[in-house]
C-alpha cells in the first residue's frame, strides 16, 4: 500500500488521470480496495464516489483479490461457435463456482474474458494471461484437474515477451541502451 | 538542432541495411499476440543460440496475417528470396533451421513450407497460395517484415515521409486531399474523414484534440491489434498529419487494456518518435508541434461509441452522450475534438504520399480505397488480410478462408461485432463494401468477419450478442439496458422449450423499443436479433413450436442418449465426467431381477447419463462416438432401444 501511494504522488492531480491511477492500484495491490478507493481519491481531489463510479464501470478492475490462479474464458463468437460454452460449463462444474467467481479457498478462478482476437486458437481460455487452445472438451476436463492439483500444467517461458531483445549483428547501435530504463518503465 | 527528413531518412536507411539486404541470412519471427499464443516466444528463446551458432541473424517482425499457421517465421538469404514457413513449434527449432540452410529448402524444409515471399527458385511463390493471392496489401504492406520495435526500419520503408510533406502544406488542402481520396471512418460508420477533419480545422482554438479509437471491442476484428502490433509508426504518423490538418496539438490514442503488447509497442515507438525529433515541440524544424499520450482502456465495449471515448479518456465512466454537440464542437475536456479509427488514421500517410488518385484505384465509389478484414469462426484458414472493398465476401471468406472445415457446410456469416447482424450463407454473395450490407439490415462494421456453420444455433448466437450489449450497456437509457434485459430473458426462455407464439410479437416490440435508444449502442442492439428472425426464420419457429434445435447445440433443447450401455469407450469416458452423470443403469425391478438374475450377473445393467446431473459438455461423446447421441430434450424417447 505504501508503494502504490508513492507511486499515486506521481501522477499528475488531473481527473484525466483516473484510469491510470486505478490501473495502478491493480496493479500494486492486485485489486481495488476500499482504501486504494480513498487514496485516488484524496490524491486526485474528487469524492470517493467518483471514483467508485469508474472503479466499478469498467469491467477489468476486480473488487476482491484475485485467484491464485486464474482461467479466463473467452467468450467471443469466434469461440462460441465451435463449442466454446461448453468449456464454461465444464469449468464450472469442475472448479464449484460460477463464472466471475474465485473457488471458496481463492486458489482457482474462472474470469470472463473478452476476445483479442486470436481466434485461430479457439476455443480457448487464458490460464493466467496466456492462451490454451484450440481445447477439445477432454483437454478441458484434464486441464481443469491439473490445475486442481494445484499443478502448472503450462511450462512458460518465464517473462511472456513484450519488448523482445534484439539479437542481429549491430544491435546494440541500432538499439542502444539509452532509451531501455524509460521503456521499461513505458511498456508498463 | 532538428535534422532533416533526408539527413534522418539516410541514417535510417544506414542503420536497417542489414536487415533489408542482408548479407548474412536473416531469420524474420512472427511475435505478435496470436504468434505468441502459440508460443513464438518460447520459439524466439530456442532460435537464439542455434542463430548464433549459425551465423544467422534474428529480428522480430509483426505479422503477415497467415494465423493459423503460427508460428510463422521468413528466411530471407543475401542472393535468394524471403521464404515463409510455418508453424514452427519450439521443438523442431533446430531440425527446422537446419533444414531451410539447406540447398534444397523447398525438399528439405517442405513440412514448414508455406511459400517465398519474394521470388526463390524453386520454392513456390506465396502470390500463388489462395490466402494471399487476391490481397492488396498497402496498410500490411511492411508487416512482418518490418521490426515493429525499431523506428530505423519504418523509416527506411517511408515513413514520416509523408508527414515530412504534410507539414509544408495548407491545413485545408491536407483535408481536402483526404476528402477527395474518400477514406471513410473505418470503425464501421465510413463518414468521410476528411469531412470530419474540416469541422476542427474550422472549429475555434487554440486548444484542440484528435483522438485514436483504438478500443476494438468488437469480439472477432482484431484489425487495429495488427496496425499498432505490426506498423506502430504508420497510426502516430498518421495523426500528427491530422493534427497538421485540423490545428491540433495533442492527441490521445486510447487503446484497450486486452490489448498489452499493443500498448508496449505503440508506447515505444513514441519514445522512438520524439527522440528522432517527429513527435515534439517544432517537428523536422518546422514551428508545427504535435504530441501524443495513450490512455489504457479497462474493458468497456461502449468506450467505443465516440462520445463514451470521450468520458473516458476524461476519467469519467465511459458513458455516451447525446449528440450535439458533436465532438469537433465540445469534445475531450470540453475543447474541440476529433475521433477516428485506427485504421483511418493509418490511411492517411498513403494518401499523402501517394496522392487520392492512387489511392482510389482499389474500392469502390461508396468505399474507396482497401480494408483489412480479420476472418474467423468456422474456417480452415482464419487470419488477417486486406483487400480492395468490393471484393466478395465468398471470395474472402470460402476463397482465402478456405470456408468451413471439410464435411461441414456454410450457415451463416456474423459480420461487424455484436452489433452488425448475422446474415444466411446464401449472402456470401455480397460484395464487401457499406451498401449491400445497409440494405440487407446489417453493418459492414469494422473487419470482423466470423462465418459460423451447420454446428452453431443462430438463435444460441443472437441470445450471446443480446447479452453481450446487456452486459456492457451503459445504463444510461432504461430502452438500452431494460430493453436488451427483455430481449435476453425471451430468447433464454426460448432456448429450454418454453418458446410461446407471442414471442415474435414480443421481439418486435423491444426491437422497435430500442431504435429509441439514445446511443447507437442501444440503436444496434436490436440487429442481430432482426437478423436471426429476417434470415434464420425457420429456425427461430422450429426452436418456439417444436422446442427443438435442429442444430442439436442449444443445452435446454437437447440431451444425451447413451445408445451402447456397454460400451468400453463409454466406460472410459466415466471417470471425465466433470458431473458424474455417467450412472450405472437402474437395477430391473426385484421380481424380475429374481427371475433374469442368473443374466443380469453375466451381463451387467450397464451406463446410462443421468439428465439432471449432465451439462450438456460433450465430453462422453468425444471419447464414445458410438455409444453416445445429442438428440431433442422433449421428442426423443428417454432411453434408446
Amino acid at each position: 500500500m505504501e508503494r502504490f501511494a508513492g507511486l499515486l504522488g506521481q501522477l499528475p492531480r488531473e481527473q484525466g488521470q483516473m484510469l491510470r491511477a486505478l490501473h495502478l492500484a491493480q496493479e500494486e495491490l492486485g485489486w481495488i480496495s476500499r482504501d486504494a478507493i480513498r487514496l485516488i481519491a484524496r490524491h486526485l481531489r474528487v469524492s470517493e464516489a467518483q471514483v467508485y463510479g469508474p472503479a466499478t464501470f469498467y469491467a477489468e478492475f476486480r473488487h476482491s483479490p484475485p485467484p491464485q490462479t486464474l482461467v479466463t474464458w473467452c467468450s467471443g463468437p469466434s469461440c462460441r461457435v465451435v463449442g466454446g460454452d461448453r468449456i464454461r460449463r465444464i469449468f464450472e462444474a469442475e472448479f464449484g463456482c460460477r463464472l466471475g467467481e474465485n473457488t471458496a479457498d481463492d486458489a482457482l478462478g474462472l474470469w470472463l474474458g473478452q476476445c483479442n482476437g486470436t481466434c485461430e486458437r479457439a476455443p480457448m481460455v487464458w490460464v493466467n494471461g496466456r492462451v490454451v487452445g484450440p481445447l477439445t472438451m477432454v483437454d478441458t476436463v484434464r486441464l481443469a484437474r491439473r490445475l486442481k492439483d494445484g499443478e502448472d500444467p503450462i511450462d512458460w517461458p518465464e517473462q511472456p515477451i513484450k519488448i523482445a531483445p534484439a539479437t542481429f549483428t549491430g544491435a546494440e547501435e541500432v538499439y542502444g541502451s539509452a532509451h531501455a530504463a524509460e521503456l521499461d518503465g513505458a511498456a508498463r | 538542432m532538428s535534422s532533416s527528413y533526408e539527413e534522418i531518412r539516410e541514417a535510417a536507411e544506414l542503420a536497417a541495411a542489414p536487415r533489408r539486404a542482408p548479407e548474412r541470412p536473416l531469420l524474420r519471427v512472427d511475435l505478435s499476440t496470436s504468434s505468441i499464443a502459440a508460443e513464438a516466444d518460447r520459439l524466439w528463446e530456442a532460435l537464439v543460440p542455434l542463430c548464433a551458432e549459425r551465423g544467422v541473424d534474428l529480428i522480430r517482425v509483426g505479422t503477415l496475417g497467415l494465423s493459423w499457421l503460427q508460428p510463422v517465421v521468413e528466411l530471407e538469404r543475401p542472393g535468394a528470396g524471403a521464404v515463409v514457413y510455418g508453424p514452427v513449434p519450439p521443438a523442431e527449432a533446430a531440425e527446422f533451421l537446419d533444414a531451410a540452410l539447406s540447398a534444397d529448402p523447398a525438399e528439405a524444409a517442405a513440412r514448414w513450407l508455406i511459400g517465398a515471399r519474394t521470388p526463390e527458385a524453386g520454392v513456390p511463390s506465396l502470390d500463388a497460395h489462395p490466402f494471399w493471392a487476391p490481397q492488396e496489401r498497402r496498410l500490411m504492406r511492411s508487416m512482418g517484415v518490418i521490426d515493429p520495435e525499431s523506428l530505423d526500419d519504418a523509416i527506411a520503408e517511408g515513413a514520416y515521409e509523408a508527414l515530412d510533406r504534410a507539414i509544408g502544406m495548407e491545413p485545408m488542402a491536407i483535408c481536402d486531399l483526404v476528402l477527395a481520396a474518400g477514406v471513410g471512418g473505418r470503425g464501421g460508420g465510413g463518414f468521410p474523414a476528411g469531412q470530419k477533419w474540416k469541422f476542427l480545422l474550422g472549429a475555434p482554438g487554440p486548444t484542440k484534440y484528435l483522438v485514436c479509437n483504438a478500443d476494438e471491442g468488437d469480439p472477432g476484428a482484431f484489425v487495429n491489434r495488427v496496425l499498432m502490433e505490426s506498423d506502430p509508426h504508420l497510426v502516430i504518423e498518421g495523426m500528427a498529419i491530422a493534427g497538421k490538418a485540423t490545428g491540433a496539438e495533442y492527441g490521445f490514442i486510447y487503446i484497450r487494456d486486452e490489448y498489452p503488447l499493443a500498448i508496449a509497442r505503440m508506447e515505444l515507438a513514441l519514445v522512438q518518435a520524439r527522440e528522432r525529433g517527429l513527435l515534439g515541440e517544432d517537428i523536422l524544424g518546422s514551428d508545427f508541434s504535435f504530441d501524443l499520450e495513450i490512455t489504457r482502456g479497462a474493458g468497456s465495449y461502449v468506450c467505443g461509441e465516440e462520445t463514451g471515448l470521450i468520458a473516458s479518456v476524461e476519467g469519467l465512466r465511459g458513458m455516451p452522450k447525446i449528440r450535439p454537440p458533436f465532438p469537433a464542437q465540445k469534445g475531450v475536456f470540453a475543447e474541440p475534438s476529433n475521433v477516428n479509427n485506427t485504421e483511418t488514421y493509418a490511411n492517411v500517410p498513403l494518401i499523402v504520399r501517394r496522392g487520392a488518385d492512387w489511392y482510389r484505384q482499389h474500392g469502390t465509389e461508396s468505399d474507396p480505397g482497401t480494408k483489412m478484414f480479420s476472418i474467423s469462426g468456422a474456417l480452415v484458414r482464419p487470419g488477417i488480410l486486406e483487400v480492395p472493398f468490393g471484393m466478395g465476401m465468398d471470395e474472402l471468406l470460402l476463397g482465402c478462408g478456405g470456408g468451413p472445415p471439410e464435411g461441414r457446410e456454410p450457415k451463416g456469416i456474423q459480420p461487424g461485432g455484436p452489433l452488425g447482424g448475422l446474415l444466411p450463407a446464401s449472402d456470401l454473395r455480397l460484395k464487401l463494401e457499406r451498401p449491400p450490407f445497409t440494405e440487407r439490415g446489417v453493418l459492414l462494421g469494422s473487419g470482423g468477419l466470423i462465418l459460423f456453420d451447420d454446428r452453431a444455433s443462430a438463435v444460441d448466437l443472437t441470445k450471446y450478442f443480446s447479452e453481450f450489449c446487456e452486459d456492457e450497456s451503459c445504463g444510461r437509457c432504461t430502452t438500452c439496458h431494460g430493453g436488451s434485459q427483455r430481449l435476453v430473458e425471451v430468447l433464454e426462455r426460448i432456448l429450454h422449450g418454453d418458446g410461446r407464439a407471442e414471442d415474435l410479437e414480443r421481439i418486435g416490440v423491444i426491437d422497435q423499443t430500442l431504435q429509441n435508444a439514445n446511443c447507437l449502442h442501444g440503436q444496434f442492439t436490436p440487429y442481430a436479433v432482426r437478423g436471426l428472425v429476417n434470415y434464420f426464420r425457420s429456425e427461430l419457429d422450429v426452436h418456439i413450436e417444436q422446442r427443438r434445435d435442429p442444430a442439436l447445440a442449444a443445452p435446454g433443447l437437447t440431451r444425451y442418449l447413451v445408445t451402447d450401455p456397454h460400451s468400453a469407450e463409454l466406460a472410459g469416458a466415466r471417470p471425465l465426467c466433470p458431473t458424474g452423470a455417467i450412472v450405472d443403469r437402474a437395477a430391473p425391478p426385484a421380481d424380475h431381477a429374481a427371475e433374469e438374475g442368473e443374466r443380469a450377473e453375466i451381463e451387467p445393467a450397464g451406463l446410462t447419463i443421468d439428465d439432471a446431473r449432465c451439462i450438456r459438455c460433450d465430453v462422453c461423446r468425444e471419447l464414445a462416438p458410438q455409444a453416445v447421441r445429442v438428440v431433442d430434450r422433449f421428442l426423443a424417447p428417454l432411453e434408446a432401444v
